[in-house]
């Protein structure tokens, strides 16, 4: 649901703004978070990007290797020369090519916050908290939002119950 | 030398599976969307929000619905890739794919090409479609290899292919709830519901012999796809995989 999400976002944001991502096209971009150990694969073909695992263990373009901070800095537009300096990331490969894939996460509008609290956090959890919160503080002209958000929630309990604590032992891959 | 396949539990000559399928959807397909929603408790239709969720799939896209059947993911797939793409709802059956044409028309569809064809001799032009979806198809298909290797073959460079299917359930307790429901209540459900109890055992017994995620996984790598990952729904019961052509 993670890289999906990431997935979603950036694609979406390339086809409407009908970014032309070209230059990386057959690139794949390792990024990997150490402090929260999160890597993702980052593929890009056929004018869109893919977020995968990278099971396969196929040979990678750029390795990009960073704390929280940064990856989560990278999402707000703070340039790789900065972070650089800060000593916060390292980079193996075209520094270009990782260059061109940060411009892309800056642009997109990923709550990249949320969705790491989420990646670490109790998931369900999170999402009844949310939904709680939802229902505190929705007036009645959000009620159809909060059907949609509702309906959301028991999407995700629906199709995938391995987030649960009861099937907590089979993990997808 | 004889060469035999499986039909449900029931080992059968390679040549007559086709035709068994074939007597098995021709009876079901007036019955198909109703008895999906009974089946699955409506859940069905969350895991294929999910697949084109997955898709990767936007406007002006080409896309290929194989075993396509009434057309729900056809119907979703239309919304997306908007005027400017195309999509095909294939299927070997004839009177599915006439259950897909009226419940298309039904939704103001009319520019979904409809295919009949098998998959594992798809009558299209190499590097044709950005995604390749089949739901609930694959494991009704002979010689699997072959048909994924025609999936590949008519995907473009960086193009999807989804598999969404019936799979090995991960959890022990949810297991023995699944294999109680998939025996002993579906056939009911068929009997009552669509008068055809044989159709919906051979539904049960056939999810039980395709191949789990791992060798799914392995069957497309196989087939060429440069990377393929799946994820499970409903602690397994369905699996999402999800293959890229490199």
């Amino acid at each position: 649901m993670f890289r999906l999400a990431i997935e979603k976002a950036l694609n979406h944001m390339i086809n409407v703004n009908g970014i032309n991502i070209t230059r990386l096209d057959s690139s794949l971009v390792s990024v990997y978070v150490d402090d929260i150990d999160l890597r993702l694969f980052f593929l890009c073909l056929n004018s869109r990007i893919f977020v995968i695992e990278n099971s396969e263990q196929k040979n990678t373009n750029v390795d990009i290797t960073l704390n929280k901070k940064a990856f989560l800095a990278l999402f707000k537009g703070v340039s790789f020369e900065d972070l650089i300096e800060s000593e916060d990331i390292e980079i193996n490969g075209s520094i270009k090519t990782a260059q061109q894939l940060a411009d892309l996460f800056a642009l997109s509008s990923i709550d990249i916050e949320e969705l790491i609290s989420q990646y670490t956090g109790d998931i369900i959890a999170h999402q009844l908290g949310q939904t709680i919160d939802r229902i505190k503080g929705s007036p009645s002209q959000e009620k159809d939002s909060f059907v949609e958000n509702l309906k959301n929630e028991f999407t995700t309990l629906l199709i995938a119950p391995s987030r649960s604590k009861l099937f907590k032992k089979g993990r997808s891959r | 030398m004889d060469k035999t396949t499986h039909f449900g539990f029931k080992q059968v000559d390679v040549e007559k599976k086709q035709g068994l399928v074939k007597g098995v959807f021709d009876s079901v397909a007036g019955k198909y969307d109703l008895m999906n929603d009974v089946m699955s408790m409506g859940t069905h239709r969350l895991w294929k929000n999910y697949t084109i969720s997955s898709s990767n799939v936007s406007e002006g896209d080409h896309v290929l619905d194989i075993a396509g059947g009434t057309g729900d993911l056809a119907i979703k797939f239309r919304k997306k890739v908007g005027e400017s793409g195309k999509v095909i709802l294939s299927d070997i059956n004839g009177s599915m794919l006439n259950e897909g044409r009226k419940n298309l028309l039904n939704h103001g569809i009319i520019d979904v090409d409809f295919v009949q064809a098998n998959a594992e001799s798809l009558p299209f032009e190499d590097n044709t479609f950005d995604c390749v979806s089949i739901a609930f198809g694959l494991r009704n298909v002979t010689n699997k290899d072959v048909a994924l290797q025609q999936m590949y073959r008519v995907l473009k460079k960086g193009g999807t292919l989804l598999i969404l299917e019936f799979s090995k359930v991960e959890n022990e307790m949810l297991k023995k709830i699944y294999d109680l429901y998939s025996f002993n209540v579906i056939p009911k459900f068929g009997e009552f519901f669509a008068n055809d109890e044989d159709s919906y055992q051979y539904l049960a017994e056939s999810i039980r012999k395709h191949p789990d995620q791992e060798t799914l996984k392995s069957m497309a790598l196989d087939a060429g796809f440069g990377f393929c990952e799946y994820h499970n729904l409903t602690g397994g019961i369905v699996a999402l995989h999800k293959a890229i052509k490199t």
